[in-house]
């Protein structure tokens, strides 16, 4: 049932992006050819303390690692098939086009981050990633230990999550949230802000790919064009 | 799995907020990427222009209570001035509708409001008092749309001639200023395509269809014209002929002018349809008094055209604000002159057909409705030096219920009586929308999802 779930989910990002922004009529009202537009710096995106899938501490920054990241806030519970799954369907298929090229696959790395630290442990984020994750990316599915260490990161992405309560005013475990997810250049600067309502993996590639040319000195010996 | 959330009545949250947008109406003006409210809103912000003589004379954020079931239902409920005049215009809220972000359009201050905390009782946290020299002279901001995690803003005019060539101008939601975008011009057409006689460099309006990766923009006039007294504007045969002609059609994604339409006689408000396969687009020109259609043809590009006269064009009605229905079936048009709303049937955007229309006021402007249609509100004020005088000087807001027939008034605010000022653009505010209960609710409703 999750297979068939996430076969779905895949299907739908599939179609979503065929027929979309003017394709194939009129190329000229389609997505930006790379490098033919700008990223301009947000702001230097926010550090805090983590916790990778097999449970070691570590920063944002450290998994960063000097990488083009595609950062997502998600939690694993989210039960809106448009949601939190369907950013990560569409994130795997930009992680499948990113692998084509090795030189460039070197240079980017997907966090998706949970922001539900009481149910998201690392040993559930592993198993999340296994669902969505093709196999050998470079893709780190992380949590946090508590509320507290959520707090400062959530704030530093303006984060907004609420959590849901029923007429008891019991939490019911899901949460509203605007689900962004951000593009962090090598310099762990934002460089672009994506809503999930419009999220179209040619656009996600597209500006990877106009980051990684951007960053001369290893674009030119990677050969990219 | 069946999800239980706190809801109050049948206010929902939709587009973004953790499950999938059921689209529903002012309410219907705002950003694609934006929450929404497709229930019963529980506050209208009125961004309130200051007039001399009229209370403390300042502009200001004005809160009034528009939830039948609270007990101070059709009043104001809080006002914050923000001191002096600023030609205070138009307003919007971030993507993520924790602030609402007001301009005026002679100051070129940007006030950002926290209306999230307390959704009754609006906060000033941020005052942008470098927008001309930051955006290198972009002067009137008017426009705020919700980008993911940042504010496009349109500019009306510049600080080098006061004149109509302008920008649009993004921010970051913390204020931060990102990028400035010139509208393009004969001399600078940026790559865009020009599809008749115009390339103004105007700006007004900007809307998006983020599925098609386009944003369109639109025209009015500069700083020396919206800030001269209409009487005397409209005796000056020079300063007629400095009105926007032009619809712009930009690459979202790239920020980039991809062609320039001819839609001549200043096409004001932009209104983009919902329908996941409504490729298209409304405006309206103040000064010839025409409904237009922006819309993508069978190969991908972009058309412009006239479908239809608002009221008798040889009376100058001028025609303002327009609202689209959520289910794109209807256009509300209002006009100043005549002071009069007019519904069109718009289900074929090519002919749209007057079904209906009443008289507001001795003057109108703005138009809100909630998302469901069944509520209408409606403000007086235009521009303070376009306004009426003396007796025709009305200034009010008006809430409206719509029957599918007609619109009956429930309440009516006079602002001027209630020394508040001149009225402009209203956003609708809910307490549900962060999670908190109405102040005359004890109690949260929870329902499941569908």
């Amino acid at each position: 049932m999750k297979a068939l779930r996430v076969i779905l989910i895949v299907g739908l990002a599939v179609a979503m992006d065929s027929g979309r922004a003017g394709e194939p009529n009129n190329p000229d009202f389609g997505f930006p050819a790379p490098g033919t537009y700008a990223l301009p710096p947000l702001r230097p995106a926010a550090d805090g303390v983590v916790l990778t899938s097999d449970g070691r501490a570590t920063t944002l920054h450290r998994v960063f690692s000097g990488k083009i990241v595609i950062l997502s806030f998600i939690y694993t519970q989210c039960s809106d098939a448009r949601g939190c799954p369907l950013a990560s369907a569409v994130l795997a298929q930009v992680g499948r086009r990113v692998d084509e090229d090795p030189a460039l696959s070197q240079r980017v790395r997907f966090i998706s981050l949970s922001f539900d630290p009481a149910h998201d442990t690392p040993a559930v984020m592993r198993e999340y990633g296994m669902r969505f994750a093709p196999e050998g990316a470079d893709w780190q599915f992380l949590t946090v230990t508590s509320e507290a260490a959520l707090r400062p990161i959530l704030n530093g992405y303006r984060q907004t999550r609420q959590k849901a309560y029923d007429m008891n005013s019991t939490f019911t475990g899901t949460y509203s949230h605007l689900l962004r997810l951000f593009l962090i250049d090598e310099r762990a600067v934002i460089r672009n802000i994506y809503s999930a309502d419009f999220l179209d993996p040619t656009l996600l590639f597209h500006d990877i790919i106009t980051l990684a040319r951007q960053c001369c000195r290893q674009s030119q010996s990677a050969g990219l064009r | 799995m069946g999800k239980s959330f706190s809801v109050m009545g049948a206010v929902v949250f939709a587009a973004g907020l953790g499950w999938h947008a059921m689209a529903a109406a002012d309410e219907t003006c705002m950003s694609p990427y934006m929450a929404k409210i497709v229930g019963q809103e529980d506050y209208v912000y009125v961004w309130t222009l200051g007039q001399e003589g009229v209370g403390d004379g300042h502009d200001k954020l004005v809160t009034i209570d528009v939830n039948p079931e609270s007990g101070t239902y059709g009043s104001v409920v809080h006002t914050l001035s923000v001191g002096g005049r600023n030609e205070a215009h138009h307003g919007g809220f971030t993507d993520d509708r924790m602030h609402f972000w007001a301009g005026g359009l002679d100051s070129s201050r940007v006030f950002v409001f926290d209306i999230h905390s307390e959704p009754g009782k609006p906060r000033l946290t941020k005052t942008i008092e470098d927008f001309v020299s930051n955006s290198g002279g972009v002067v009137g901001p008017h426009t705020f749309y919700a980008l993911p995690g940042r504010m496009l803003i349109t500019g009306l005019s510049n600080n080098k001639d006061r004149g109509g060539r302008t920008a649009m101008v993004e921010y970051t939601n913390d204020g931060d200023y990102v990028a400035t975008y010139w509208i393009p011009t004969d001399g600078d057409l940026q790559g865009a395509k020009k599809s008749g006689r115009y390339a103004d460099g105007y700006g007004y309006d900007v809307r998006a269809l983020p599925r098609r990766n386009m944003m369109l923009s639109s025209s009015f006039t500069g700083w020396s014209n919206y800030m001269m007294d209409l009487g005397k504007l409209l005796k000056d045969q020079g300063a007629m002929k400095r009105f926007g002609n032009t619809v712009v059609l930009w690459n979202l994604h790239a920020r980039k002018p991809r062609k320039i339409l001819d839609v001549p006689g200043a096409p004001l408000e932009l209104r983009c349809a919902w329908g996941a396969n409504h490729n298209y687009c409304f405006t309206s020109t103040a000064l010839t008094s025409k409904i237009w259609l922006i819309h993508e043809d069978a190969s991908g590009d972009w058309q412009a055209q006239a479908v239809a006269d608002i009221g008798d064009p040889n009376k100058v009605p001028l025609p303002v604000d327009i609202s689209l229905s959520s289910e794109d079936d209807s256009l509300w048009v209002d006009s100043f002159m005549d002071g009069m709303t007019r519904l069109y049937d718009v289900r074929d955007p090519f002919h749209p057909k007057l079904r209906y229309q009443k008289r507001i006021g001795k003057q109108l402007n703005m138009v809100s409705q909630s998302w469901d249609g069944k509520r209408l509100y409606f403000t007086s004020s235009l521009l303070a030096n376009w306004d009426k005088i003396g007796e025709e000087n009305e200034q009010f807001f008006k809430a409206y219920a719509w029957n599918g027939t007609e619109l009956i008034e429930r309440f009516a605010i006079d602002f001027a009586a209630e020394k508040l000022g001149r009225p402009h653009i209203m956003r609708f505010g809910a307490r549900a929308l962060y999670a908190q209960a109405p102040e005359s609710h004890a109690t949260q409703v929870a329902a499941t999802s569908p």
